[in-house]
């Protein structure tokens, strides 16, 4: 959508759009980049909370896990939450910290006995979860993990590239050449693209 | 900054032109007028970014609005549906543009469709339009024909003529670019239903032009700024040339916040903050406005003054009205096989079969078709919001279901006309200020009926020929009111007529001699969508005019 711009962000507003400001990404614009890298797994958070970080992780293990290929904790996308709540997205995380009192609150009485949501076995992590996701904190947490799993790991998650290759993007992605899919190589197969006219 | 290699002017030095806004008509303004000798000051609100300052970063890019100056933390743009209402600010920015040198030609997707003939004239064509200001424009496409070839070959366009295109006096410079499995489905389902797939104009170079190098298939031209300089913007294309002529200063992060005029009713200065936020004045003989269709009205508006008290050029009242942004709709589907769709340029192939409006119909209104990755252009805005409506949200089948579509989705848009409206409008917000203290910016916008409804209509064949090409599973995004454009047109409208419009054929203001105004805001009606390489073509037939008046003596 100016994209012809306008199309692209016509349907970040229509649909992306509100799911942000739903999610309460909408804080998110508040902003300035910020520059560090944090790749030391013991390296200590610089905004989270021990308790904070550990009940994120969790959520965000669950929402992209771990399979046959890394998931969301393989990634580093606490690292990246770390960084984005410390910096441009502040506003977001007074969201999550309040959100994150009634998950807990929630789970406590849901499961008598586990003290914290990470404390649960995956299964019931999961089950959970399920009651939980038209939340804003749910959303809050999905769109976190997912900004942390695929966005440039300079910002602290997308370990070694972790998101982009589940998509089978390779390294940086920084050029390529046709052809770039089935459909196209079977049309130049089939066309004389090469003797495509360019003026009358 | 390379500005070590450009003209320097001196504030109170009266140079012959002030340009605001550097963008897709003022970088052409500029560079058209400084290399015929005139003085030129540019002023432009964003940093002048440099191809290697571009990057594919999706958060700073698409989340945080980098190059659209930070977004609505900075901008504060307000929007309502209905004048009745009071405008709020939004969590996206209602007039999307972007704040850089080289203006939204440096993020937007380089679609580059000319207008068609009947573009021009349709009015008389089809009759009047109850409840709406549609007119015909006041220069027909044989008028701008040869400035369409100069953009085609000066700015750079790659391309190859379609079965419905206007006449042309010169071939596209450059071949299209590569097709890409998008643009083979479209044309395989087009061809299925009877429709006709043409190769897409990109203001995106397939081979090496004008000393410019090509296309490296990267994939983040929408939304990002190019970093080969592939994409013809005015950065790319214009912006060198100007300040090598050494008659233009480009000058960066200066925000203008008022035209001034004198007591003979012309204008003597421009008044911006400079990049330490202090005010600044530049003298100069004529000021040419090319802020963009939001903006320009937006400044004509906060210029007001005891002797201009509506505004700046104002006296017809159209100064911010007909705000037009073209109509959309998607469709999407994904296939057996990988299309890879986020490699390439967006569009390869495009559809204009229902370029002109048909009674039959029932509403007025015509469009285009394009295929495009669209949301499976970047992986965050695809996880985000790009999936399956059957698709889970979490957990390992989301995991799955990402792996697995992300390179075998795509889509389909259709791009419609909108009606020029009286209730679409550009005014200064009573009580919001951008983060430079310039009263806000406050749209209102609600889109036609028939304008939606030539959406829909173009969104049941991009159904079809997503089908008819053999979709595994395919399904139809709302079509519904707009809250946001990037396409900002007519809010200062060309015509004969000085009580119906605000500029000359030529872009001179009515009420103002040695004020110009170049830039999406001069459109008459909307086209069908794609309105930059029109705006660049008014831009070069602008500049020709001012400069052959200035050599005359009558500005």
């Amino acid at each position: 959508m100016n994209v012809d711009y306008l199309t692209r962000r016509l349907f970040l507003q229509g649909t992306a759009g509100a799911a942000f400001a739903r999610t309460g990404m909408a804080s998110l614009l508040a902003m300035a980049e910020s520059a560090c890298t944090a790749r030391d797994e013991s390296a200590p958070f610089v905004t989270l909370s021990q308790d904070e970080a550990r009940e994120f992780e969790a959520i965000a293990a669950r929402i992209l896990p771990t399979t046959d290929t890394p998931g969301a904790r393989e990634a580093g996308v606490i690292r990246f939450m770390d960084k984005a709540f410390g910096s441009f997205g502040t506003e977001w995380y007074a969201d999550a910290k309040k959100g994150l009192a009634e998950f807990q609150a929630a789970v406590a009485s849901e499961f008598p006995g586990a003290g914290r949501f990470s404390d649960l076995d995956e299964s019931d992590q999961d089950r959970y979860l399920q009651t939980q996701q038209d939340s804003e904190f749910f959303q809050l947490m999905r769109t976190g993990t997912i900004l942390g799993f695929f966005c440039m790991s300079s910002y602290g998650g997308n370990r070694d590239d972790i998101g982009w290759k589940l998509l089978g993007l390779s390294g940086g992605h920084a050029s390529w050449q046709p052809p770039f899919g089935y459909y196209d190589a079977e049309y130049v197969s089939q066309n004389d693209v090469q003797g495509e006219r360019h003026g009358e | 900054m390379a500005n070590e290699t450009q003209a320097s002017f001196r504030n109170d030095q009266e140079v012959d032109f002030v340009i605001v806004g550097s963008g897709s008509a003022g970088g052409i303004i500029a560079k058209e007028l400084s290399t015929k000798g005139f003085d030129v000051v540019v002023l432009e609100q964003g940093p002048f970014r440099k191809a290697a300052d571009f990057t594919h970063d999706e958060l700073s890019v698409l989340v945080l609005h980098e190059l659209m100056g930070g977004g609505q933390k900075n901008n504060q743009q307000t929007f309502r549906d209905d004048e009745s209402k009071v405008a709020v600010v939004q969590p996206n920015p209602p007039a999307e543009y972007a704040q850089t040198v080289g203006g939204s030609s440096v993020h937007f997707t380089a679609n580059f469709w000319r207008f068609h003939e009947v573009d021009f004239k349709e009015r008389s064509l089809l009759g009047p339009i109850s409840g709406t200001n549609f007119a015909d424009w006041p220069i027909s496409y044989a008028e701008l024909e040869p400035y369409y070839s100069r953009v085609d070959w000066e700015i750079g366009v790659s391309g190859a003529p379609g079965p419905f295109d206007p006449p042309r006096s010169r071939p596209f410079p450059v071949p299209p670019l590569p097709v890409k499995s998008s643009g083979a489905l479209l044309e395989k389902g087009a061809k299925a239903i009877g429709l006709h797939a043409q190769p897409a104009p990109m203001a995106i170079l397939s081979q090496p032009h004008n000393g410019r190098a090509p296309c490296i298939n990267c994939g983040y031209c929408m939304s990002f700024g190019c970093e080969v300089g592939a994409k013809s913007s005015t950065l790319a294309a214009m912006i060198p040339q100007a300040m090598a002529s050494g008659h233009c200063e480009i000058r960066a992060e200066c925000a203008v916040f008022r035209v001034v005029t004198g007591e003979n009713g012309r204008v003597s200065e421009v008044l911006y903050y400079g990049p330490d936020g202090k005010e600044q004045a530049q003298k100069a003989k004529a000021v040419v406005l090319s802020a963009n269709g939001a903006e320009t009205a937006r400044l004509l508006l906060n210029s007001a003054n005891s002797k201009f008290p509506d505004g700046l050029a104002n006296s017809s009242g159209f100064v911010g009205r007909n705000l037009m942004f073209n109509g959309h709709s998607a469709a999407t589907a994904l296939f057996e096989h990988a299309l890879n769709d986020y490699k390439g340029v967006q569009v390869t192939r495009i559809i204009h079969d229902f370029y002109d409006s048909d009674p039959a119909r029932g509403f007025y209104g015509g469009g285009g078709i394009d295929a495009r990755p669209l949301f499976v252009s970047t992986p965050a805005m695809y996880a985000l919001a790009g999936m399956a409506p059957d698709a889970p949200t979490w957990g390992k089948e989301f995991k799955e279901r990402l792996a697995h579509d992300y390179a075998r989705q795509m889509f389909v848009i259709g791009h419609t006309t909108s009606l020029a409206l009286d209730s679409n409008n550009i005014t200064i917000d009573p009580t919001h200020k951008d983060r430079w203290g310039r009263p806000s910016l406050r749209m209102t916008y609600k889109d036609h009926p028939d304008d939606l409804a030539m959406a829909k209509f173009l969104q049941g064949y991009s159904m079809q020929m997503l089908e008819a090409a053999g979709a595994t599973q395919s399904w139809a995004m709302p079509v519904h009111a707009q809250n946001a454009g990037a396409h900002l047109l007519g809010t200062c409208r060309m015509g004969d007529d000085s009580g119906t419009s605000v500029v000359d054929k030529y872009h001179r203001s009515h009420d103002i001699p040695n004020l110009f105004i170049c830039d999406g805001s001069s459109f008459v009606t909307s086209g069908r969508g794609q309105p930059t390489m029109t705006i660049m073509a008014l831009a070069f037939r602008a500049a020709e005019h001012i400069a052959a008046a200035a050599q005359r003596n009558e500005i």
